[in-house]
């Protein structure tokens, strides 16, 4: 009994595949490629100049090799960059003319996108492969002046606001990921948050892997205006497949004066099998400008899936008085590997931002945090305090602190701590002895090792992570 | 002098080798002259471009010029000691007086490893190419050094635009023991590039406890590379005060190959000026039950820059290892930098690996705590400087040692001025 | 309810237990006295099945042999350790984890699991019991407690998994005089006739506040010495030197 139990649970819940109909780009990455995305998202011609010359840049930029992780190169010309259910091709106007077998792959996944039965209090964008399927709470929202739709729909719909601040945070020359995403990028949400209104509501976007061979590059842009607050969720899935997919994502924030946003992700790409065969490659730019003066930009990730997860969500303290915090949890097991952390450039004055990242390695894995804390010339009275820590569970994985700190200001202070070690034995025993076994005393300590990050989480995800962690390291002990 | 090249007649200037020596010292040369001096895009020198510091101040470097064998010492009289006289590189006189002399074998330098590696570090293929001075120390089994023993590293004043490599090797035998004070007198005020290759063995059980000091600021510009062997059971501690050059960078490395070793690095700066400095360790646990223990203090004023890279790296089979790194710093000025990167890289899970870095200025309460008690704010700075530094000297065994370092860190601090 | 014979068990090659024998009936409370390092604290880490030990001869709880069966299924069989040194947890909320612990013991033993609400009640009026500051509860299991509390809390722990056979580890130490009165009335008050103690001590003080039924002494990996509880207090007059 006891081993059905552990082997239902190792299975990766989301692996299954959606059977259905879609369009794709030619395969390949060309200006075609691009030409044929712009056309079907209907683009305007600044939106394709755009992209083509984020393109013309690509052709001069190499795959970054400084990370950890090595991969296998990437036929880039293997790849679709498009793909989507044939029935998104013209837009479903209502819930009633899109797919039932969609609706049914997000219920599956907790996400049900029936007015009747949609969550609580969570305003959902579902984006499957290179598409948004559906937006809930869209009225409600709307009544606020809170925009929250597809960005391929906010090119058309709010030109301005994407004019002016897409690529504003990332620009189309950052790094080859981040300028590739520029190039092809699809779907993904778009916000803005008008001035001084508190989103009643927790925003999301769920991503969804399902076609084989295809990329998903999404992108997403969130603008908090003067005095906003935002909180955004994200969530991850794919199916299971031996192949390796490409997930290159870049994620913008903006945030003006006295604004504040909250980003958490919860990501559970296909980690691949226990022999590290398949598994998606989560290559993401995150980036967050807290531009006004005392605004705030906090990260919370926990990361758990991916074969390989290589992103560092950063911060750009330009506002003085802002705040920028980054919370994470990154879990490895089997063959996977991560390569995460943060930046924070101090630019402003009295600018302050907090690091905490909690690494857990087992089995095979390998698991580095990297981070660089950068406190500028004329960021007076400007504060970091970081916190790393990593627990290994066996010796067969590793675990890697590469911080980068730069202090250029006498007024200002940075503290960087970082541990590394494995599962105290005691606490081992004192929970055994409590009538707890062996994987539920795991569970339980790595929760703990993992609250001051569990607890930056909203209600609902808290939950559902602290679960996640429990099940992504079961069969790493013993 | 952005591209700087040594052309490959150099090395017959240096000497007449044999054809070994000569393709070891060709290939390496040729190792340095694709790279050239290393500049921020090379991960280990991100903080320390060299490349735009020798260019910025060197129009030319000399490989060999002239220079003077003989200048006068000041022999340390605070304690009694035996010493080596190194002149510019060069092993010069010695004397073991306190000892049992055929215990200890002192030669110069001579090469004989031709292994053929490009190196991480272009200076090493540079000293590979270059080096023709330096000193061998060795000290057989079982004996323990009765009085320290004081190396006079000293500087000619007629150095200028040169460049000198030098290679110096200590070896300690099983279960002897030896302390050493490595003293640098600088008396050029030229620009000079002084560039080091060193190489510790510790035996079984052997001891090394080492303090380096630099005597006094000067232009010079150095690089050292040193790698520790440790055996089983040997214990090494190192104490290094610098006390700012216009550039200094210690690379060093500490393989804890035998089990039960220990390492122990503490070093303390005050840096002022346009004093740039880096001290770059990595301590490589390849056993287990081993201890490693690295504690680096920095002040910087005016436009200072220190640089701390701290790697610990801990093999798969290094169970049970305790590792600890520690660097704080004070920044004095605006117009001062510190920059760190305290790195883990660790295969084995049961290790207590831990590290904490901290920059910020110096506590505010404190200065106004000691202005209520009548102290200007300078002398209350330089108390609270020196009280922050001199922690390190603090763990040294002997008094007369400690004393002989506080009257130098005084020295450094004296009448410290705001500016 | 707890039978030992002839029982060794050695850590690093190095024997502390060389052969103890102890037979404890439903109802009685044994207390074990003895000097440091006589193997006191490796008795109740044998007997609670701490791995890294080497361990032969006979360990039958209940009728039934205890060598093979790991730490939580003797946990869930009902043997409780409160423990010398109570491990301190981060992030783990005592009162959770005191939920935790309570349904996985009552799941093991066939008996409904219980909601929060239920098990809050039973939280509550035992905390109460024992004077304790709910406060407390909230907070991290063990994590800044006071040695004080952490005792308590492994006394509450007692009171609510309602075990067959306790083990009490140096329980008094580093106890005031109020707080070991409060952790001696804690025990007395489970007292019953099916339920077994086994009190290991160094001092003989909390043996005044709880009565045994037998004394025994440890020394150097053996019993010494049986008695009732007037070996105790011969044992405060003359000192472990004055036995044999």
């Amino acid at each position: 009994m006891k081993n059905q139990d552990l082997q239902n649970n190792q299975e990766y819940k989301y692996g299954f595949t959606t059977d259905i109909e879609n369009i794709k780009a030619p395969k390949g990455l060309s200006e075609e490629t691009i030409h044929f995305i712009s056309k079907i998202k209907k683009e305007p011609k600044w939106m394709l100049d755009w992209r083509l010359k984020a393109f013309n840049r690509l052709k001069k930029l190499k795959e970054p090799n400084w990370q950890k992780p090595k991969f296998p190169k990437i036929n880039y010309q293997d790849l679709y960059y498009y793909s989507a259910p044939k029935s998104m091709k013209d837009k479903p106007k209502s819930l009633d003319e899109i797919d039932p077998k969609l609706i049914e792959t997000y219920k599956k996944l907790g996400i049900p996108l029936n007015e009747q039965k949609k969550l609580s209090g969570v305003a959902v964008d579902a984006v499957f492969d290179s598409v948004s399927v559906a937006t809930t709470f869209k009225d409600e929202l709307t009544k606020k002046g809170i925009i929250f739709c597809p960005i391929s729909e906010a090119i058309q719909k709010h030109p301005e606001l994407v004019k002016k601040y897409l690529g504003s945070v990332i620009p189309i020359t950052d790094h080859y990921f981040a300028t590739l995403n520029s190039a092809v990028f699809t779907d993904g949400s778009f916000v803005y948050i008008p001035p001084n209104i508190k989103c009643p509501m927790e925003l999301s976007t769920y991503f969804r892997i399902n076609a084989s061979e295809t990329g998903q590059f999404e992108r997403t842009l969130i603008i908090a205006d003067k005095g906003s607050y935002v909180s955004y969720l994200e969530g991850c899935t794919a199916p299971m497949r031996d192949e390796n997919q490409l997930h290159a994502a870049n994620v913008e924030l903006v945030a003006l004066d006295d604004a504040e946003i909250k980003y958490s992700t919860v990501q559970n790409w296909y980690p691949g099998d226990k022999n590290g065969v398949g598994g998606i490659y989560n290559f993401v730019t995150k980036r967050g400008a807290c531009r006004g003066k005392n605004s705030k930009i906090s990260w919370t990730q926990v990361e758990t899936g991916s074969a390989i997860t290589w992103k560092y969500p950063s911060c750009i303290l330009q506002g003085d008085n802002s705040v920028g915090e980054f919370y994470s949890i990154a879990i490895t097991n089997n063959h996977q590997k991560a390569d995460t952390g943060t930046k924070m450039i101090h630019l402003g004055k009295n600018t302050k931002s907090k690091i905490i990242s909690k690494g857990i390695s087992a089995g095979k894995a390998d698991n580095t945090y990297r981070g660089l804390v950068d406190i500028g010339r004329k960021a007076l009275n400007s504060r970091n305090y970081t916190q790393c820590d990593s627990l290994l569970m066996g010796n067969k994985c590793g675990a890697h602190t590469i911080p980068y700190i730069r202090n250029k200001n006498s007024s200002s202070t940075i503290e960087h701590e970082a541990t590394t070690s494995k599962i105290n034995e005691d606490q081992l025993f004192y929970c055994n002895q409590r009538g707890l076994n062996q994987e539920e005393a795991v569970s339980l300590i790595v929760n703990g090792f993992c609250k001051d990050v569990l607890q930056q989480l909203p209600m609902e995800f808290a939950v559902e992570a602290q679960k996640l962690v429990g099940i992504s390291l079961e069969g790493s002990v013993g | 002098m952005l591209n700087f090249k040594i052309n490959l007649n150099e090395i017959d200037k240096i000497g007449k080798f044999s054809k070994e020596e000569k393709d070891f010292r060709l290939k390496n040369l040729n190792y340095f002259n694709n790279v050239g001096f290393p500049n921020k895009k090379q991960e280990d020198w991100k903080f320390s471009d060299l490349r735009e510091i020798v260019s910025k101040n060197f129009s030319k470097l000399n490989i060999k010029s002239s220079e003077q064998e003989k200048s006068k010492i000041n022999f340390i009289k605070d304690f009694e000691h035996n010493y080596i006289v190194v002149i510019n590189g060069r092993l010069t006189v010695s004397d073991f007086r306190f000892e049992e002399n055929d215990k200890i074998k002192l030669k110069s330098f001579t090469n004989n490893d031709f292994a053929d590696r490009k190196e991480n570090n272009p200076l090493i293929n540079l000293n590979h190419a270059l080096s023709d001075k330096g000193f061998f120390l060795e000290i057989e089994e079982n004996y323990k050094f009765k009085k320290i023993l004081v190396i006079y590293n000293l500087f000619t004043n007629d150095l200028n635009e040169i460049i000198l490599n030098s290679k110096n090797k200590i070896k300690i035998g099983k279960n002897s023991e030896l302390h050493t004070l490595n003293l640098i007198i600088n008396q050029s005020e030229k620009n000079f590039f002084n560039n080091v290759y060193e190489n510790v063995v510790l035996e079984k059980a052997a001891i090394l406890k080492n303090i380096c000091v630099q005597n006094n600021k000067s232009s010079g510009y150095f690089h050292k590379y040193s790698k520790h062997e440790l055996s089983n059971a040997s214990n090494l501690t190192t104490f290094i005060f610098p006390s700012g050059l216009k550039f200094n960078k210690l690379d060093l490395e500490f393989n804890l190959n035998g089990e039960n070793c220990e390492c122990n690095l503490q070093s303390a700066s005050f840096l002022n000026k346009i004093d740039h400095q880096e001290i770059k360790t990595r301590v490589n646990h390849n056993s287990p039950n081993c201890k490693s223990y690295q504690k680096v203090k920095n002040v910087l004023d005016s436009e200072s820059k220190g640089i701390y890279q701290g790697k610990i790296f801990v093999k798969d089979v290094a169970q049970k290892t305790d590792a600890y790194q520690l660097s704080k710093a004070i920044l004095l000025s605006e117009r001062s930098e510190f920059d760190s990167k305290p790195e883990l890289e660790i295969y084995a899970d049961d290790v207590k690996c831990s590290h904490g870095s901290s920059s910020g200025s110096l506590d505010k309460d404190s200065i106004y705590y000691l202005m209520t008690r009548g102290l200007s704010e300078n002398e209350s700075v330089e108390l609270l400087v020196n009280g922050f530094l001199s922690e390190v000297i603090e763990s040294i065994k002997s008094d007369s040692m400690k004393n002989f370092l506080k009257k130098k860190l005084a020295d450094q601090l004296n009448g410290y001025k705001k500016n | 309810m707890l039978s030992i014979k002839n029982l060794s068990a050695s850590i690093n090659n190095k024997e502390i237990l060389k052969g103890v024998n102890i037979n404890i009936k439903p109802g009685e409370l044994h207390a074990i006295m003895g000097p440091n390092g006589s193997g006191k604290s490796t008795l109740a880490n044998v007997l609670s099945g701490r791995e890294g030990y080497k361990v032969s001869g006979e360990l039958k709880y209940q009728g039934k042999n205890l060598n093979e069966i790991s730490i939580d299924e003797r946990a869930q069989k009902g043997i409780f350790l409160a423990f010398q040194y109570p491990t301190e947890i981060p992030g783990v909320n005592t009162r959770n984890f005191l939920k935790t612990s309570f349904n996985k013991v009552r799941k093991a033993q066939g008996k409904k699991e219980l909601d929060a609400l239920s098990f809050l009640k039973i939280l509550k009026e035992k905390s109460n019991e024992l004077g304790m500051d709910e406060k407390m509860l909230s907070r991290q299991l063990n994590v800044g407690f006071s040695g004080g509390e952490k005792k308590k809390n492994e006394i509450l722990q007692m009171k609510i998994l309602e075990p067959n056979l306790v083990i009490l580890d140096e329980t008094d130490s580093g106890l005031d005089i109020d707080a070991l009165k409060i952790v001696a009335d804690g025990v007395n008050s489970s007292r019953n006739d099916k339920k077994s103690f086994l009190v290991i001590t160094h001092y003989q003080r909390l043996l005044n506040f709880i009565k045994p039924d037998f004394v025994h002494v440890l020394a150097d990996g053996k019993i010494v010495k049986s008695g009732t509880s007037e070996l105790a207090i011969q044992l405060e007059k003359t000192g472990y030197k004055g036995i044999n």
